[in-house]
């Protein structure tokens, strides 16, 4: 009986969380506190990914998005602001719009997923995934790989690039 | 009752929807860059659940989902880059202020 009623609870209380914490990030009026939320959130999504099973990439989501996005983030949200931006406006005159629009993508995209996606159900069983990601990595996946450190590349480039001051430069 | 893929869909999809408010309502770059990872990460809760659900012993999905985080942390390092070089030239980071192309 609890094994059965165990993860509906937790999904229902970190769906709860996910969305609360979302809404903190896309409204608080002071933007480090809306980061600190996203990571917060970022960290419910990956107790979600262990949920599904998925333990390397949540791991990973936790080192990677909380452990070194989110800080690199907070450094700039640090070393841009005015003082006493806090009390400026942070929607723009099109928030009744916007919220308008995001909330008609929502509930089609709910009524579309209700009505193809009903009957499929959770597996409870989970195993370890890391091995076999890494055989996908450097196996089947090995083109978008190779195209991603590519990638990485050209950003690290460019944000030293951008990041320079105009003295440097 | 039990849990089935339209919940994590459904879950995902207000995800999604809150990140396009944000990204559409913000005032703040740094807001806006926050509201896309949002967006990204509804995606990857998609391609977990899906995987899970459609195609439990593959691994097909998680991969994608580990290049997705790739791709966001080095949008992420971008575009906070660029915002902290738009700080140092116009000292502010409201969106209604980038306007020099404006003509």
């Amino acid at each position: 009986m609890i094994e059965q009623w165990a993860p509906i609870v937790i999904f229902g209380a970190m769906s709860a969380l996910l969305i609360g914490l979302s809404l903190v990030v896309v409204t608080a009026r002071s933007v480090f506190r809306g980061a600190i939320a996203l990571a917060a959130a970022l960290g419910v999504a990956a107790g979600l990914f262990a949920l599904l099973g998925a333990d390397f990439v949540a791991a990973g989501q936790l080192l990677i998005y909380v452990g070194g996005i989110m800080i690199i983030m907070l450094f700039v949200i640090m070393l841009s602001q005015r003082p006493l931006a806090k009390l400026d406006r942070q929607a723009n005159d099109q928030w009744l719009w916007a919220a308008l629009f995001s909330l008609a993508v929502t509930c089609g995209l709910i009524v579309q997923f209700r009505a193809v996606y009903r009957g499929v159900f959770f597996n409870p069983e989970a195993a370890p995934t890391s091995a076999s990601i890494g055989r996908l990595l450097l196996g089947d996946m090995i083109v978008p790989f190779e195209a991603v450190s590519l990638v990485l590349l050209a950003a690290l480039v460019g944000a030293v690039y951008f990041g320079l001051g105009k003295e440097e430069s | 009752m039990t849990l089935s893929l339209h919940h994590f869909l459904m879950l995902s999809a207000i995800l999604f929807g809150i990140g396009i408010y944000g990204v559409l309502s913000r005032r703040n770059v740094l807001g806006i860059l926050m509201s896309i990872e949002l967006m990204f990460n509804a995606a990857n809760i998609n391609l977990i659940a899906f995987n899970h659900f459609l195609y439990p012993g593959t691994v097909w999905g998680q991969g994608f989902v580990i290049f997705v985080i790739t791709l966001a942390a080095a949008e992420a390092v971008v575009g906070l880059s660029l915002v902290l070089a738009i700080y140092r030239n116009i000292k502010s980071v409201y969106a209604e202020k980038l306007n020099i192309l404006h003509g």
